[in-house]
């Protein structure tokens, strides 16, 4: 099991730099990506300043000041995003084509052993195409999702690929907008 | 090309130094964090170390069940807590209360501890 389990940590590690590579190549060595980046930088940085210098006491001129502010940084975001989906088309292909070909490499195949039986619910995920009821079977795509996790996000941080803090706090994702987004409306 | 090369070492120079600093104010308890994102980098760094720490210390013994999720969830969470209130002396408020402390850096750390137990445990007691 050693050989399977440190194998698919190292096609992790493959896969996370071959990704950050394509996108780099693709987005963030373009001007264009970088100016987006810095305008989004810059944009919540004044709204934070603006946010924590008003505080609670806002009449209604600021609060309609800080919400065109907000209007203008989801918009740039928007942009930021739009820029960013060409390479991550580009990336959804190789992966697929690279998922495919591993999952047969691993087909039917029990590459590790987990220390837990999973919640129902993952189960689909960590016993997938495995033969038998032994749910601490381990299967392929399980523990390389978890090595994606842990390995991809680390390499984004530590070649600084990874948007700000500031920047994640007023991103939309895909089931609207965040807890801290909303409080600032109040 | 020299002047170029000489920018990137003295780039490469202060980010040394800027790395030393943060790791020095890292283990000094009581320091000054005027950057927070320097302060949850910190958090964030550890969190992975702790991470992948556990993960091999629960591989090695082994530790099996639920009760070893629970254990990583709870250890981490109190550290970090310990670490920002205690140690460093922090004010929570500033970063958006403990939430967002105890938070920060969670599901990779959480991610980095089960590939660890796991190929740990799988290694040495099932081969």
């Amino acid at each position: 099991m050693w050989a399977d389990t440190l194998f698919i940590v190292f096609i992790s590690i493959c896969t996370a730099l071959f990704g950050e590579g394509l996108t780099w190549l693709l987005v963030y060595r373009t001007e264009k990506y970088q100016k987006l980046k810095a305008e989004v930088e810059r944009q919540c940085k004044r709204l934070e300043k603006k946010k924590e210098a008003h505080g609670d006491s806002i009449d209604r001129q600021q609060k309609r000041k800080i919400e065109r502010e907000e209007e203008r940084l989801k918009n740039s975001n928007r942009d930021l995003s739009l820029v960013k989906m060409k390479s991550m088309f580009a990336i959804g292909f190789a992966f697929t084509a690279l998922l495919s070909m591993f999952n047969s490499i691993f087909d039917g195949r029990v590459v590790a052993k987990l220390p837990f039986i999973p919640i129902s619910w993952l189960q689909g995920l960590s016993h997938r195409n495995l033969m038998g009821d032994d749910y601490t079977d381990c299967s392929f795509i399980f523990l390389y999702i978890l090595c994606t996790m842990s390995i991809r996000q680390n390499i984004q941080k530590l070649l600084g690929f990874a948007p700000s803090r500031a920047a994640n706090k007023h991103s939309t994702n895909l089931f609207g907008p965040q807890p801290q987004q909303l409080s600032g409306y109040k | 090309m020299s002047k170029t090369k000489s920018t990137s070492e003295r780039n490469g120079i202060n980010k040394e130094q800027c790395l030393g600093s943060v790791i020095n104010r890292a283990l000094t308890c009581n320091s000054q964090w005027p950057d927070k994102d320097e302060f949850l980098d910190v958090i964030y760094w550890g969190r992975q170390v702790l991470g992948v720490a556990l993960g091999l210390v629960w591989g090695f013994i082994p530790l099996k069940g639920f009760i070893g999720l629970f254990l990583f969830c709870v250890i981490n969470a109190a550290i970090v807590y310990f670490y920002a209130s205690s140690f460093q002396g922090i004010d929570e408020e500033e970063f958006g209360g403990m939430w967002e402390l105890t938070k920060e850096g969670f599901v990779t750390s959480f991610a980095g501890f089960l590939v660890m137990w796991i190929i740990l445990y799988s290694g040495l007691h099932y081969d």
